[in-house]
């Protein structure tokens, strides 16, 4: 390489730049007539032949869109802004391609450069407020849109005059109200795999909306001496496993209370079952049946692993907005006597939390990425003491000494939570402080795992196990987003 | 397997087997298009990239490629190209494509599947230039042999042909030039557990005893014998889907064993989890970026229950032996 004369390198450059042109326009012909495959190939060589040039990997970057090859779009985006980090093209590539991927918060932060870089520019600015506007009518990353109230979907929707049709078979509300005779109705509706009707879908919404609404963050319940509360975990979408815990177990009642430790939708194949299900016992027995959220209950779960893709295909995506409403008013903790403390995730990033705190949590909204909302839907124990980064990425890990001095400063005897898939169901952990407990048996129809739940009285407040195991259910294919290996293993 | 019997369970069972090259390719195709790894000819056998797939399997054919990959590059590398690759059961795998484009072709690349399987593998070849256009450079003539279930070149063979009946298999690629001189290396991907267990070994020893300088790379299921494994078994029995060769995927000595007692002289397996351990980090955090996973358990579960296991023979002692992670 030593022994090239300069002359002649600078010249083969430019002769390799001029080719590589001549590639490009060649690409841009095909990508004009919708040839994306042969547009790719092209660019490409005109990498090869000069790989330090920006538009070409923007423009190879938008073939890739075309041909919904998102992540090459991303990175040949990022590859153009490496080459250039002026090149606006490469970041109106790298938001699209950030979208195509659910990615909204990374393709705004795109969007806002090119209007910081570019502060006259109308159409940046256009742009930026169009990727603002889909982001918030698609409610993906309501964490962003942090100034504008958003509109509730009740506002909009005349329920009132909704008709149910004549052939319309099914269980409908009586007289606006839901009652025993229209639950076992829609259990058995639901059992034959059956649709409720959406008006009577909607009237629940907006009325348990309601109810959620009036709880506080943190709900405190009594239980009497002869009382006995049955605490479920994840569900996780898996109707014919929450019929069979209800046949098990005893259908919910005031004189049977239950608690839904959040993740009732997502993964599983009728995620719209059981949330309407649980839903329905929320309004026919407010005082004595609870949920709480966990972490799936928000969007970015639901556009991931499936409840979203459910809701718009048995319903409409507005109901998946009025679903999304009425999470974000889901308590996020439950204090049982005083003494013991049930919520989906676990404990806090940082010691010094109290019961007050979780108290004041304004939860109508999505979780932020961090602090104690966050973590009460998101953190996990661990064996060792301290805390650790979390296997999540998100929240943390935190050990037998951190639960006990939270127990200790808020005057509690142990935690209740769920989260993590087990194999018996259930788990006791930090010497019998940290209870874990997972009511999806068989989880995505391939973990194997049986499910629990526990029975707590009021006499002694010690939990009791039972454990379960999958029972089958109709072969459906899951939505989308979720799995199994009967669909698909690694075959 | 010409048969003019009526459809029979055997025939149900070859036919859900062969439905699994569907959902491999439909996956793989799924997992590029995010960015998993970059496979561009993938899409010119299944156009669209279809409906989402959950994190933790993108993950595990992210883990499954990269392994696969990397030991059959080593071996490439070890008998620098001068070498033949046979893969058994390759459905609409694009190995071959991707070695040409990263200038690593061994002397010939055969693969070997079901006449179903590969008559479709031959018309997508044929009808999309791309697929086309590096068989045709690298043969010396201006024509292909081409019939309804093969396709030869100098470079590049796909025969239709039942796995189960060795002679038959080896005769098919001894007529399109199998050199058994060459060091050759087998690869097998979810296919061996679809035979019984003499079948497979059968295969393997095979192998064996037709080169003197090989190696096999067989990626399949392993701990199956616990409940995961029950609950996999069942769900594919409802889809007339039988692992008649289970009883070989119950643990990684066993995948070992199966090579060192058909005539192979070294042999390792490792599962899944091990190997994700083993990729390049750097590569690892990079996909694990790309889309969030909200339960490890099923991932690890997953990567459990699969395995790479690898052996050699090495008359011409190429240090095939040291071919790992």
């Amino acid at each position: 390489m030593t022994h090239i004369p300069e002359v002649v390198t600078e010249e083969k450059m430019a002769e390799a730049a001029n080719e590589a042109e001549l590639l490009k326009e060649k690409a841009n012909k095909y990508f004009k007539e919708k040839d994306y495959e042969n547009a790719i190939k092209f660019y490409s060589e005109a990498l090869e032949l000069n790989p330090s040039n920006a538009i070409y990997y923007s423009n190879r970057s938008l073939a890739y869109l075309r041909t919904e090859c998102y992540g090459y779009a991303l990175a040949d985006a990022t590859k153009a802004l490496e080459v250039d980090k002026n090149y606006i093209k490469g970041y109106y590539r790298r938001a699209t391609s950030n979208m195509a991927l659910g990615k909204f918060k990374a393709a705004l932060k795109d969007y806002e450069t090119v209007v910081r870089v570019r502060p006259n520019d109308k159409d940046a600015k256009m742009k930026y407020q169009e990727c603002n506007k889909i982001v918030k009518q698609k409610a993906f990353e309501r964490a962003i849109a942090s100034d504008e109230t958003k509109k509730s979907v009740v506002d909009s929707l005349d329920i009132e005059n909704m008709t149910i049709e004549d052939d319309y078979a099914g269980p409908k509300l009586e007289d606006g109200k839901v009652t025993v005779s229209f639950m076992t109705d829609m259990m058995e509706w639901f059992k034959e795999q059956k649709k409720l009707h959406r008006k009577c879908a909607y009237q629940i919404l907006v009325q348990v909306k309601d109810v959620l609404s009036k709880l506080p963050s943190l709900v405190e319940v009594t239980l009497k001496e002869t009382d006995q509360l049955t605490i479920c975990g994840d569900t996780h979408g898996q109707y014919y496993d929450l019929l069979n815990i209800f046949k098990l177990n005893g259908l919910p009642s005031d004189a049977n209370p239950y608690l839904f430790n959040g993740d009732f939708v997502d993964r599983g194949s009728f995620s719209v079952e059981v949330i309407l299900t649980l839903f329905g016992f929320k309004l026919l027995y407010p005082d004595n049946f609870h949920l709480l959220r966990g972490n799936h209950e928000t969007d970015n779960m639901n556009q991931m692993y499936g409840f979203e893709g459910e809701v718009k295909a048995k319903y409409t995506a507005q109901m998946f907005q009025l679903f999304s409403e009425v999470f974000q008013w889901l308590p996020l903790a439950q204090c049982i006597n005083s003494k013991v403390l049930v919520m989906h995730g676990g404990l806090f990033s940082e010691d010094g939390v109290t019961l007050d705190d979780i108290r004041k949590i304004d939860r109508n909204r999505q979780p932020p990425d961090s602090g104690p909302m966050c973590d009460l839907l998101w953190s996990d124990p661990q064996p060792q003491n301290g805390r650790s980064v979390s296997k999540r990425g998100v929240s943390c890990q935190f050990g037998p000494d951190v639960t006990e001095r939270f127990l200790e400063q808020n005057k509690l005897d142990y935690i209740i939570r769920s989260h993590e898939v087990k194999a018996e169901g259930y788990e006791v952990t930090h010497s019998g402080k940290c209870i874990t407990v997972f009511s999806a048996p068989n989880y995505c129809d391939q973990m194997g795992n049986k499910g629990a739940y526990i029975h707590l009285r009021g006499s002694d407040l010690k939990p009791e196990f039972h454990q379960f195991t999958a029972v089958p259910h109709p072969n459906v294919k899951p939505m989308a987003y979720a799995n199994t290996l009967m669909q698909l293993g690694m075959m | 397997m010409a048969s003019r019997q009526p459809f029979t369970d055997t025939d149900t069972a070859d036919e859900a087997v062969r439905a699994t090259c569907d959902d491999a390719t439909v996956c793989k195709r799924f997992a590029t298009s995010k960015g998993y790894w970059k496979d561009p000819y993938i899409q010119y056998f299944v156009r669209s990239v279809g409906e989402r797939k959950a994190p933790e399997i993108n993950r595990g054919y992210y883990a499954r490629v990269q392994g696969v990959n990397r030991l059959l590059d080593a071996f490439l590398k070890k008998t620098q190209c001068e070498c033949q690759i046979i893969n058994l059961g390759a459905g609409l795998d694009t190995t071959f494509w991707r070695l040409k484009d990263d200038n690593l072709m061994p002397r010939k690349f055969f693969e070997v599947d079901f006449p179903t399987i590969v008559a479709r593998k031959i018309h997508y070849i044929k009808t999309k230039p791309p697929l086309s256009k590096p068989i045709i450079e690298t043969h010396s003539t201006d024509s292909l042999l081409l019939d309804a279930h093969s396709l030869d070149s100098d470079r590049y063979c796909i025969i239709g042909a039942d796995l189960r009946n060795v002679p038959d298999m080896e005769e098919k690629l001894k007529r399109f030039q199998l050199n058994t001189e060459l060091p050759t290396l087998v690869l097998t991907e979810c296919v061996l557990v679809y035979m019984t267990p003499s079948q497979s070994s059968g295969l393997i020893r095979w192998a064996a005893e037709t080169f003197h300088t090989a190696m096999f790379i067989n990626y399949e299921q392993v701990n199956m014998y616990d409940r995961f494994g029950q609950v996999m078994i069942e769900n594919l029995q409802r889809r007339q889907c039988a692992l008649a060769g289970v009883e070989t995927c119950q643990s990684l000595d066993l995948q070992k064993e199966r090579f060192l007692r058909s005539g192979w002289e070294n042999a390792n397996a490792l599962d899944m989890i091990t190997v994700y351990g083993v990729l390049p980090q750097d590569d690892v955090g990079r996909i694990e970026r790309l889309e969030f996973l909200d339960e490890r358990e099923l991932l690890q579960q997953l990567l459990q229950h699969y395995s790479i296991s690898w052996a050699t023979k090495d008359k011409l002692s190429l240090g095939l032996s040291q071919v790992s992670f």
